[in-house]
């Protein structure tokens, strides 16, 4: 008989997991079920809100992907899922029969709670239809306030930006990107934003969206009002978990995974950013809602359910952005301010640190002479990002070259003795080619 | 699938590979006029130098000239956000044209093999140097003076890490 693999959610897991599927069982029955009509990639919606790219150049698959690997596409919700029968209900009545279900149903902005958080102007930036929300009141609006100074909330004001409003961030934090930077590296781009005329305000306690017919500004806790037209959310995702509840799939924070991507339900299977999978940072199970992660553990998912039993390594907190032409690469806990969703106290027992000039900034964290952490801001010192994240995953005692891990460029070559030092750690074959090269 | 090694007890260090995998990635593909023009960019191939000492080449060391190994699966693949970063009959090609410069692929190769400089640039395989000058198909192997770098499978090369190196002239060291 032939295998019926469901998957909801056409995203990043979503795609990644029906390509793999087609690839590997070629007369299966693939389909995948999204509300929203087109796939496109939400990274780039910052992009096409600041007028970067068109709608066209949002897709990341081509527009035949669904013909060429024969996969049925349904525009529709998934309203209900019954475990015990292998159903999913769909928004227009139809009952989807697997023997396999994937769930990349992914995650949805969080709102702060804020008084009129929830009118008509006010925006998270998440879906296609948001970024189109916000272009159509872009004619009517000279002054936007971004709430939130995370990744999404800089790109959503630098956007704005380059769109001609007068905009204005407000951080809870005591400064930007605190989920991502140490505050050393975040002071440079609070600079470069103000550089570029964005107004950031830290430490800023919204509590009211204020105006009657259209929005008339934000209130603070202090009192103070900033006028706006419109406002703007980016305080983070929470994961979309509606179409789990009253089944028995067990649930954090997101759908709990095992390192087969599998839920503690029998062929159901969660990928992506509702996915709360092994994280190889925090030894417990964790969401990096970030779009690499979820390509492979949709890939990895789909592998899982045909039958071919693979592991997932595990994520880890990192990313890569670019504000006003200055790149930032960071990743791990250790770059963190210990807090309630930052870091967590004694991640690291030593830094070190280069700023040869403005805008220019490396700083590593270690911890028994492991990379646990790592900030690069500019365009040569980002070029080492792979290899120092490579020593970070693997653990590898980086002590013998401690000295140099400033000055270390792209090369792997530097980093190749201890590579073949712990090599049973570097298992995937371009490595052990590369250990067996030099062993000569 | 055919791709390229380095043998590392032949490369002497001597970055002709840079050089002329440089020079095939601008306009004119001539080292002179592309210094004229002010057309080079960034190698997308690197000699490094095993371990980290500076100078262990001249005195006997290990140099190794690296790029792009087409992994597969590539994470430079999975951490496109765009698409451009793609497989093409087991080659990992970036399609610049639709690239961004978010560098999501730079934090993911742990090999350091992709290039951020715009557009992320990284080894191509040279696809249409056969064609165009009827010659080898890569630009750095041809330029190697010394057949350090290899083009086939790991397999065949391996038969090649197996041959000792002799020198032709018998007065050498």
């Amino acid at each position: 008989m032939t295998e019926r693999y469901v998957i909801v959610g056409a995203s990043a897991a979503g795609s990644s997991a029906a390509e793999t599927l087609r690839r590997h069982a070629p007369k299966a029955q693939i389909t995948v079920v999204s509300d929203e009509k087109i796939t496109y990639s939400k990274p780039l919606l910052s992009y096409y809100l600041a007028g970067q790219l068109g709608e066209e150049q949002l897709f990341f698959r081509a527009p035949d992907f669904y013909e060429r690997y024969d996969i049925q596409r349904i525009h529709a919700r998934a309203v209900g899922l019954r475990p015990e029968k292998n159903i999913v209900e769909l928004s227009d009545g139809q009952k989807l029969q697997y023997d396999k279900l994937l769930l990349a149903t992914g995650a949805a902005p969080r709102f702060p709670k804020v008084e009129g958080i929830r009118r008509d102007g006010v925006f998270g930036l998440r879906k296609l239809e948001d970024a189109q929300g916000i272009l159509a009141r872009l004619p009517n609006a000279k002054r936007a306030v971004v709430l939130g100074g995370g990744l999404v909330g800089l790109k959503v004001a630098s956007a704005l930006k380059e769109r001609g409003l007068s905009v204005t961030v407000l951080v809870d934090s005591p400064h930007v990107l605190s989920q991502m930077l140490d505050e050393s590296s975040a002071r440079i781009f609070e600079k470069i934003f103000e550089q570029n005329g964005v107004n950031i305000y830290t430490k800023a306690r919204p509590v009211a969206v204020l105006g009657q017919e259209k929005i008339e500004g934000v209130q603070l806790a202090s009192g103070e009002v900033f006028e706006c037209d419109i406002v703007v959310v980016g305080k983070g995702v929470d994961p979309s978990l509606e179409l789990i509840e009253g089944t028995p799939i067990r649930k954090d924070y997101g759908i709990l995974v095992d390192d087969s991507l599998r839920t503690s339900v029998e062929n159901i299977y969660a990928a992506g950013d509702v996915a709360q999978a092994r994280d190889v940072l925090r030894g417990e199970p964790w969401i990096n809602a970030l779009w690499p992660c979820a390509v492979e553990q949709g890939r990895i998912a789909a592998l899982n359910m045909l039958g071919k039993e693979m592991s997932y390594r595990g994520s880890m907190r990192m990313n890569s952005v670019q504000f006003f032409g200055v790149p930032v690469i960071s990743a791990g806990l250790a770059v963190l301010t210990p807090g309630p969703l930052g870091g967590r106290p004694g991640e690291h027992d030593e830094t070190i640190e280069s700023r040869p000039a403005p805008g220019i900034y490396r700083k590593i964290f270690l911890k028994d002479d492991t990379i646990v952490g790592f900030v690069l801001v500019g365009d040569v010192p980002i070029e080492a990002a792979g290899v120092l994240r490579i020593l970070m995953e693997r653990r590898v005692n980086v002590a013998p070259i401690k000295e140099e891990l400033l000055e270390l460029g792209p090369d792997l070559g530097r980093v190749l003795p201890l590579i073949v030092e712990h090599k049973e750690r570097f298992v995937e074959r371009e490595f052990q080619e590369l250990v067996q090269t030099v062993g000569v | 699938m055919e791709r390229l090694f380095c043998d590392p007890r032949r490369c002497v260090g001597c970055r002709a590979c840079e050089i002329a995998c440089a020079v095939e990635h601008t306009p004119s593909k001539d080292l002179f006029r592309s210094v004229l023009y002010g057309e080079l960019g960034p190698p997308r191939r690197r000699v490094q130098t095993v371990g980290a000492e500076p100078y262990r080449v001249a005195i006997g060391g290990v140099a190794l000239s690296l790029s792009c190994h087409h992994c597969d699966p590539a994470p430079c693949v999975d951490a496109c956000i765009t698409g451009a970063m793609h497989k093409e009959d087991g080659q990992t090609v970036c399609d610049v044209e639709k690239c961004v410069g978010c560098w999501m692929c730079v934090m993911s190769c742990p090999y350091g093999a992709i290039t951020p400089k715009v557009k992320a640039l990284k080894c191509d395989l040279c696809p249409d140097r056969r064609e165009r000058t009827g010659r080898s198909r890569y630009a750095c192997v041809e330029a190697c003076p010394t057949e350090a770098l290899f083009a086939g499978t790991f397999e065949e090369f391996q038969r090649v890490l197996a041959e000792p190196i002799r020198a032709v002239w018998e007065g050498a060291r």
